[in-house]
């Protein structure tokens, strides 16, 4: 019951703003990693294996810096860890009965935020037969980019001033800001989204490593409870 | 630094990667969109994704660490006026803000 037509359209979506978004900050790390001393199929395999620029960004880090391969391990698991709740909560809108579970692992891959946000902004305008293809469509796109983005930077960047490139880093962070606020719907989310923005900065001073982990799962817990009673929205 | 080296931190950090999404994928197996419990996901992943936001715009590191930080948050003002300003336009926002960001670092 493959959907060509959903698989395009999900390519479709992600042509433009959400590749652009990504596909930079992709461009400005590829040219991090070849100053960094890392080579060519090095940078290519990072974004091709791992595809979640912080955890990527964090395992460079650690490597530079000298750390071990479990500092390695660590670093990266505790940066990419958001992954979990966000694939937690895509499942259940792109499931569907057709689909074996086996396909859902080989899906989990091209989950990141980028993806999440813009699968989550449109969800509800597709029919649920064609939520998976549409997603892997969306996801596979960015994925792709974002390997071509990498090993572009990394063969390129020369071309490219150090002003340009230092924009470049500054869009991911902006676009997903402007994603977030799309998504400033119902009390609990509003407030998850202010509060672990506060709590961000603020356990930063103490608990760097944790900061980002535990000012979600505070602000998203709190959130939810307090406005518990609100109509709920998928 | 060896090649054998950095080729097994790319495997590990893979891994670890790829083990948060598949662990998501086993969780979320029983999970339905009705379920308060799937709110309540929803509610800590865009916390989280806030967070990493506000963390990247304060604190950062790599080429954003040497921009300045009342830059980084005029730039981010700027962008959430533009967006509310027109017609929350995605585009227009982030392009804005980006030039904002770059010609008060490296043009004034």
């Amino acid at each position: 019951m493959f959907s060509s037509l959903s698989f395009h359209k999900g390519i479709r979506h992600a042509f433009g703003v959400p590749a652009i978004g990504l596909g930079t900050s992709m461009f400005a790390f590829g040219a991090y990693l070849k100053s960094s001393g890392f080579n060519l199929v090095q940078s290519l395999s990072s974004t091709l294996f791992t595809f979640a620029l912080p955890g990527q960004f964090v395992m460079a880090e650690t490597i530079v810096a000298g750390g071990t391969l479990l500092n390695v391990f660590l670093a990266v698991l505790l940066t990419n860890a958001r992954l979990y709740p966000m694939t937690v909560n895509l499942i259940p809108i792109i499931r569907h009965p057709y689909y074996p579970k086996w396909k859902y692992y080989f899906l989990a891959h091209i989950i990141a935020v980028t993806a999440w946000f813009n699968m989550i902004s449109v969800h509800k305008k597709l029919q649920q037969e064609d939520k998976f293809d549409y997603f892997l469509g969306l996801g596979g796109f960015l994925w792709m980019t974002s390997v071509v983005c990498t090993v572009s930077g990394y063969l390129v960047s020369y071309l490219v001033s150090h002003e340009t490139l230092v924009g470049f880093v500054f869009i991911n962070p902006i676009y997903f800001l402007i994603m977030t606020l799309s998504n400033l719907k119902g009390k609990k989310l509003i407030f998850s989204i202010i509060v672990g923005a506060i709590l961000s900065v603020t356990l930063f001073h103490y608990i760097p490593d944790w900061s980002v982990l535990i000012a979600g799962l505070v602000a998203g817990t709190v959130g939810f409870f307090i406005f518990k009673k609100e109509t709920y929205d998928n | 630094m060896t090649t054998n080296f950095i080729y097994l931190s790319i495997i590990l950090a893979s891994a670890a990667t790829y083990f948060c999404r598949a662990f998501g994928i086993f969780s979320a197996k029983n999970l339905s969109v009705d379920s308060s419990v799937f709110q309540w996901i929803k509610c800590i992943s865009i916390g989280i994704i806030s967070a990493v936001i506000a963390k990247i715009i304060l604190f950062p590191a790599g080429l954003l660490a040497e921009t300045s930080s009342s830059s980084r948050l005029f730039a981010t003002a700027v962008a959430i006026a533009i967006y509310f300003l027109f017609k929350k336009n995605v585009l227009l926002s982030v392009f804005v803000s980006t030039m904002t960001f770059v010609i008060i670092n490296f043009y004034i």
